[in-house]
C-alpha cells in the first residue's frame, strides 16, 4: 500500500434527514481515507448509513429532506463540500465515478446505450460524437458486453441484468475517473452473475493504475473477496476499521464478530446459527451511548452512558468499543 | 374494438325503437296537427285517426325499415353504413352524412385549437409546477388550476361571454364567423376569424386544463425520483438537462399517449360549449336530434365519434411506440 | 423407505404467452419441465437455483396456487400428497374446493415479507385469518391461539393489535410463519423465506424455523437461491436449472460431492467469507441463464456449460445414479474434473 497522501479524505462527515418534522441522523460523524490504488469496502446491515455515506462523496443527497450538516471531503486538495455546483459537477462521473444496485433500473429506459455511455466524455472531455462512440465501443468492450458496437443503438431492457450492470460500469469508467463508488453492484444480481461482475471489477482494479473504488455491500463474503481494508457501520457510525486481514482474523467489535458468526459455515451444519439479538432500531430509536448497545451481549452500563470513541488498536486497526481490550 | 362498435351501435338503436315518440309517431302527430281536425270517432288506431293516403304510411315505415323485427331492421342499417349510407334526416330530410360533414369542420376548428392551446399550457406549466415543487407559484398556480377545475367548461364560456362579449364588447357573441363576412377584406376575414375562435377556444381547453396540468407535473415529479435520475447526476450531467432532457422525455410518455384518446373526444364536439357560443357544429347537431327524435342523425353522429375515438385509440397506440422504445408491434 | 408425504411425479407448469393483435397463443413459458421429487416427513428438501429456474412455480404448484392467477396454465404429471390417514391424493387435478381442506395441511411463507401481509390488517387478524377457514374455534378460542402463535415465533402477544408497518423485515417473517402454522401443517413450503433480511436477523429466522420444525414435526419445502443457507437447513437439495431438477441427493453428496457442472459452478461462484480464501479455481459461467421462452434443446445447460459437447444439444440427459440418494442429469461428469474445473471444495 502505497504511503502516500490519500486520495480522498472524509473527516467528521454528518449527514441528517428531515423526517416528519424530526431529524434522522443518517451519518452521524464519519472520518475515512481513501488510498491510491486501494479497494476500501463498507459494510453493515440495512439502514447502516453506507448509501448515505457514499452519496454525500458525490453531493448526491436529496435536497430536502436530506443534508450534509458537517464535516469535509477531501479531493486532490479541494474540500468538495464547498464546491460551487458547477465546479462539483465537473468532479460528478470524470474524477469519481458510481454505480448503484440497481442495475433494472438505473439506466434511462428511453435512451440507447450509446447515448447513455457517451454522455459522460461528451460533457466532460468536450469529444465529438465519433471520437465518443469509438471510447464507448472500447469500454463496452472492456467490460464484456459481446458485439459492442452493434449494441449501441439498443435500449436497455434488450439486456439482461447482469449485462446492464456492465453498461453501468463501463458509463462510470468511460472518463477513466480516480474513484469508483461501487454501491451494493451486485446484490440484485445471482450468484453466479455476481462471481463475473466482481471478477470484471477486479479485472478492470487491475488494469486502472493508482484508481480505487469504496465498495459498499451487506455481504462480509463479497468484502472478503474484493478489498483491501474495510470499514464496519452500524447506526451511521464507523465500528471498526481495518485490512480485511485484521478484520477477519482478529475482529475487535462485539457487532463485527456477531456479523461473521452469523454466516452460515460448511461447519456449523447441524448446529444453530449464531444470531445477533434483536433487530436493527428505527433511526430514531438508536440509544444514546453506543449505538449498538441494545443488541450487544457484553453491554455494561458504561456503554448505556457513554459513547465511545473510534480508538486505533493496533495500527490501522481501529475500533469504536470501550472494552475491546478486554474481550479480544 | 369492432365488438364494442356493434355494442354501442345496437343499444342505442334499440333505445330509439323503444323509446315513445319514435319518428313515425311524430310524424302523425305532425301532420294531424297540421292536417284535417276530423276526429276519427272512437275505437280506431292511431293509423286510422290519420287522413293519410292509403299506403303511405307502409311506404315510410318501409322507408326507414320500421316495418322490419329490430334486429332485422339493425342489421340493415349496419348493411347501408357499410356502403356509408347513413340515412336521411326525418326533420331536414336531407342525408346524414351531408349534414355532419358540413358541420364537421367548424367543431373540428375549435376542438383542435382548444386541444393544442391545452397541451401547449398544461405541458410547460406542469414542468414548471413539478420544478418548484412546494413553492408559491406551485401553490398558487394548483389554486387556479382546480378553480378551473370546478367550473364546467360551458360555465366559464358563458361567463367569458357575458363578460367579454356583453359588458365589454371586445369579443363578439358567437357564431363562427360574422355575417358580414364575405364583404370584409382579407386581413379583416383574419382579425374576425380570431375574434371569434378566442372564448370559445379557452372555453375548450379548460375542459382538460386540470387534468392534464396535474397529470403531467406528478408524471415528472415521478420521473424525478427514479433511480436512472440519480445515475445521470452522478455521471455530472447539468441539471437543466437532466430534466429537461432525462426525466421530461420519460414523464411525456402518458401525456403523448393520452394526446390520442382526447383527439378523438376534442374532434367530436361539445354540445354545451357549441350551444353558449351559438356554433353550429357536431355537438350542436347531436343535440337538437336528440330532442328531435331524429335518430338517423343520432345514429350518424354516434358511427362518426365511435369512429373517431376508435382512431384516436389507434393514435395513441402508434404514439407509445414513437416514444416508448420497449413497446413494440408484435 | 417410508411412502413420501409428498411426491412430484414428472410434474409440468407451462404458462401460455400471449400476443399480436388477436392476443393469441405465442410461446410457451416451460417455468417447471418434468420435475419429479420426493419429500419424506420431517425432512426439508432445500430447492435451490438461480431466479428464473422455477422454485416459486414448484411450490406454488404444490399449494396448487396456480390455476387461481393463471386459468389457462398447463399442469402435467402428478404431484402425490400422502394424507394423515395414508391416503394418497394427486393434488394436480383437484379443484379449489376439493383442495380447501388440504390446505390447512400445507401452508406457505413467502419471500418478501413487506408485500406479503396486507397492511390493513393487525396481526390478530392476519394470523387467525387461516384458522377462521380451516378450524371450529370460537372468538375467544382464537384469540388464544393467536397469543401462542406469537409467543411460539418469539413476539410478545401483545403485538397482536399492532399493523404489519410496525415491524422490522424479521418480525415480520415470524409474523407469517405464525400465520402458516395456525392451522397445524404438515408440510411448510418456505419461499424464499430469509433472503430479503439481514444476515444477523436471518440467522433468527432460520434458527427458529428448525425450532419450529422439532416442535411440530414439519416437514419444509425450503426454497432459496443463496445455497449456503440451503445446505445448513436441508437433509437434501435439489438443484434446479430452467424448469428442471439437475442435481437432487442429501445435502452432504450435493455439497461435498457435486456431480453436475451447474451444481459445481453454482458452489464456486459463492464468494467466501475469509481473505484467505480466494480460488484460483472457480468456474465463471459466462452469459445469462437463457429464458425459459427459448429453452436450448436437449440440457438446458449446455449454453453455459464448460464441458459441454454436441451431443449434449440432442436429448434431455437422463439421470445418472451416484449412491441410492444421489443423482444428477449429467452423463459427462467424470470429465468435469479433466476439463480444469478441478472439483470445488464446498464453500459456504
Ligand atoms: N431520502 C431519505 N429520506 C429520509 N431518510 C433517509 C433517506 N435516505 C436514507 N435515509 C435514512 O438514512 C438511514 C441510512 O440509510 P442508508 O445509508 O441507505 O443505509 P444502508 O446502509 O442500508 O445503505 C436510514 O435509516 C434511512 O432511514
Ligand atoms: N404466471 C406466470 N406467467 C408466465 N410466466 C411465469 C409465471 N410465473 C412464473 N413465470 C415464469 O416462469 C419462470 C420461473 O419462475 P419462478 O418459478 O418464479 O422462478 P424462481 O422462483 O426460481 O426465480 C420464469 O421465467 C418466470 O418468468
Ligand atoms: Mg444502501
Ligand atoms: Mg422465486
Amino acid at each position: 500500500m502505497t504511503q502516500n497522501k490519500p486520495l480522498l479524505e472524509v473527516r467528521n462527515l454528518h449527514t441528517e434527514f428531515h423526517v416528519e418534522k424530526r431529524i434522522a441522523k443518517a451519518v452521524g460523524g464519519v472520518s475515512f481515507d481513501l488510498n491510491a490504488g486501494e479497494v476500501l469496502g463498507i459494510v453493515g446491515e440495512s439502514g447502516s448509513g453506507k448509501s448515505v455515506t457514499s452519496l454525500s462523496i458525490l453531493r448526491l443527497i436529496p435536497d430536502p429532506p436530506g443534508k450534509i450538516t458537517e464535516g469535509e471531503i477531501l479531493y486532490g486538495g479541494r474540500d468538495l463540500l464547498k464546491l460551487s455546483y458547477e465546479q462539483m459537477r465537473e468532479i460528478r462521473g470524470r474524477e469519481i465515478a458510481m454505480i448503484f444496485q440497481e442495475p433494472m433500473t438505473s439506466l434511462n429506459p428511453v435512451f440507447t446505450i450509446e447515448k447513455q455511455v457517451t454522455e459522460p466524455v461528451l460533457l466532460h472531455e468536450k469529444l465529438n460524437r465519433k471520437d465518443a462512440i469509438e471510447r464507448a465501443v472500447e469500454v463496452l468492450s472492456a467490460v464484456g458486453i459481446p458485439d459492442a458496437r452493434r449494441r449501441l443503438k439498443d435500449y436497455p431492457h434488450q439486456f439482461s441484468g447482469g449485462m446492464r450492470q456492465r453498461v453501468m460500469i463501463a458509463m462510470a469508467l468511460i472518463c477513466r475517473p480516480a474513484i469508483l463508488i461501487a454501491d451494493e453492484p451486485t446484490t440484485a444480481l445471482d450468484v453466479t452473475i455476481q462471481a463475473q461482475i466482481l471478477e470484471l471489477m477486479q479485472k478492470l482494479q487491475g488494469e486502472r493504475e493508482g484508481s480505487s473504488i469504496l465498495l459498499i455491500t451487506h455481504d462480509l463474503s463479497v468484502i472478503a473477496e474484493m478489498c483491501d481494508r474495510v470499514i464496519v457501520m452500524y447506526g451511521g457510525l464507523i465500528q471498526e476499521i481495518g485490512t480485511i486481514r485484521d478484520l477477519f482474523g482478529n475482529p475487535l467489535h462485539p457487532y463485527t464478530r456477531g456479523l461473521l458468526a452469523s454466516i452460515p459455515r460448511e461447519e456449523n451444519k447441524g448446529k444453530k446459527l449464531y444470531a445477533i439479538p434483536g433487530n436493527v432500531p428505527s433511526i430514531f430509536d438508536f440509544p444514546s451511548g453506543c449505538k449498538f448497545c441494545s443488541r450487544c451481549e457484553h453491554v455494561q452500563d458504561r456503554c448505556r452512558e457513554e459513547a465511545p470513541e473510534l480508538r486505533e488498536l493496533a495500527k490501522g486497526h481501529l475500533v469504536r468499543c470501550h472494552f475491546a481490550e478486554e474481550l479480544s | 374494438m369492432i365488438p364494442t362498435f356493434l355494442g354501442i351501435t345496437l343499444l342505442v338503436f334499440t333505445i330509439t325503437r323503444f323509446v315513445p315518440g319514435g319518428p313515425i309517431d311524430r310524424l302523425m302527430m305532425e301532420m294531424s296537427m297540421s292536417g284535417s281536425g276530423e276526429a276519427g270517432g272512437g275505437g280506431g288506431s292511431a293509423e286510422s285517426s290519420v287522413d293519410l293516403p292509403p299506403g303511405a304510411l307502409d311506404s315510410l315505415k318501409e322507408h326507414y325499415h320500421l316495418d322490419k323485427p329490430m334486429i332485422h331492421a339493425y342489421f340493415l342499417w349496419l348493411g347501408d353504413l357499410l356502403t356509408l349510407d347513413l340515412g336521411k334526416s326525418f326533420k331536414y330530410n336531407i342525408p346524414v352524412l351531408e349534414l355532419i360533414t358540413k358541420r364537421f369542420p367548424v367543431s373540428m376548428y375549435f376542438g383542435l385549437i382548444g386541444f393544442a392551446l391545452a397541451y401547449s399550457v398544461c405541458v410547460p406549466l406542469g414542468v414548471a409546477k413539478a420544478i418548484r415543487h412546494g413553492s408559491h407559484f406551485d401553490f398558487g398556480s394548483s389554486f387556479l388550476v382546480f378553480l378551473g377545475y370546478s367550473i364546467p367548461g360551458w360555465a366559464l364560456g358563458l361567463l367569458l361571454l357575458l363578460l367579454f362579449g356583453a359588458e365589454l364588447e371586445w369579443f363578439p357573441l358567437g357564431g363562427f364567423r360574422s355575417s358580414s363576412w364575405e364583404q370584409l377584406s382579407f386581413f379583416g376575414r383574419i382579425g374576425d376569424q380570431i375574434e371569434h375562435t378566442f372564448l370559445p377556444v379557452i372555453a375548450y381547453a379548460a375542459g382538460s386544463f386540470a387534468s392534464l396540468t396535474i397529470l403531467m407535473k406528478n408524471s415528472l415529479m415521478e420521473n424525478l425520483g427514479q433511480d436512472y435520475i440519480r445515475t445521470a447526476f452522478a455521471k455530472g450531467v447539468p441539471s437543466r438537462r437532466v430534466i429537461f432532457s432525462h426525466a421530461l422525455r420519460n414523464s411525456l410518455i402518458p401525456i403523448c399517449t393520452g394526446l390520442g384518446h382526447a383527439i378523438g373526444i376534442v374532434m367530436a364536439g361539445s354540445y354545451l360549449i357549441e350551444k353558449v357560443f351559438n356554433i353550429d357544429g357536431i355537438g350542436y347537431l347531436g343535440f337538437t336530434s336528440i330532442m328531435d327524435r331524429d335518430y338517423a342523425v343520432v345514429m350518424g353522429i354516434l358511427v362518426i365519434n365511435t369512429g373517431l375515438i376508435l382512431l384516436g385509440n389507434i393514435l395513441s397506440d402508434v404514439l407509445y411506440v414513437l416514444v416508448d422504445p420497449r413497446i413494440r408491434f408484435s | 423407505m417410508s411412502t413420501p408425504i409428498l411426491e412430484l411425479k414428472d410434474c409440468e407448469v407451462h404458462f401460455p404467452v400471449y400476443g399480436g393483435i388477436l392476443r393469441h397463443k405465442v410461446a410457451t413459458v416451460k417455468a417447471v419441465d418434468g420435475v419429479s421429487l420426493d419429500i419424506h416427513e420431517g425432512e426439508t428438501l432445500g430447492l435451490v437455483g438461480e431466479s428464473g429456474s422455477g422454485k416459486t412455480t414448484v411450490g406454488r404448484a404444490v399449494i396448487n396456487l396456480l390455476r387461481a392467477t393463471s386459468p389457462d396454465v398447463h399442469l402435467g404429471g402428478q404431484i402425490l400428497y400422502r394424507t394423515r390417514e395414508g391416503r394418497q391424493i394427486d393434488l394436480n387435478g383437484l379443484s379449489r374446493r376439493e383442495m380447501r381442506p388440504l390446505r390447512a395441511e400445507i401452508q406457505m411463507v413467502f419471500q418478501d415479507p413487506f408485500s406479503s401481509l396486507n397492511p390493513r390488517m393487525t396481526v390478530e387478524q392476519i394470523v387467525s385469518g387461516p384458522i377462521k377457514l380451516h378450524m371450529d374455534l370460537d372468538r375467544n378460542a382464537r384469540r388464544n391461539r393467536v397469543h401462542e402463535l406469537l409467543e411460539k415465533v418469539g413476539l410478545q402477544s401483545s403485538y397482536a393489535s399492532r399493523y404489519p408497518h410496525e415491524f422490522s423485515g424479521g418480525q415480520r417473517q415470524r409474523i407469517g410463519l405464525a400465520r402458516a402454522l395456525s392451522t397445524n401443517p404438515r408440510i411448510v413450503i418456505a419461499d424464499e423465506p430469509v433472503s430479503a433480511l439481514d444476515v444477523s436477523v436471518q440467522a433468527q429466522v432460520v434458527n427458529l424455523m428448525e425450532d419450529l420444525q422439532d416442535e411440530f414435526g414439519l416437514t419444509y419445502l425450503f426454497i432459496a437461491h443463496d445455497i449456503g443457507i440451503v445446505y445448513h437447513v436441508s437433509d437434501r437439495i435439489a438443484v434446479m436449472y430452467l424448469g428442471n431438477v439437475v442435481e437432487f441427493g442429501t445435502a452432504e453428496e450435493v455439497f461435498r460431492t457435486s456431480k453436475h457442472p451447474y451444481t459445481r459452478a453454482l458452489l464456486s461462484a459463492v464468494p467466501e467469507p475469509d481473505p484467505d480464501g480466494k480460488r484460483p479455481d472457480r468456474i465463471v459461467l459466462e452469459g445469462d441463464i437463457p429464458t425459459p421462452l427459448a429453452k436450448p434443446s436437449g440440457c438446458g445447460f449446455r449454453t453455459r456449460c464448460p464441458i459441454a459437447r454436441p451431443e449434449c444439444a440432442a436429448a434431455r440427459p437422463n439421470f445418472e445414479t451416484f449412491s441410492d440418494s444421489h443423482f444428477a442429469a449429467c452423463p459427462y461428469t467424470e470429465t468435469l474434473n479433466e476439463k480444469g474445473t478441478p472439483h470445488v471444495e464446498p464453500r459456504v
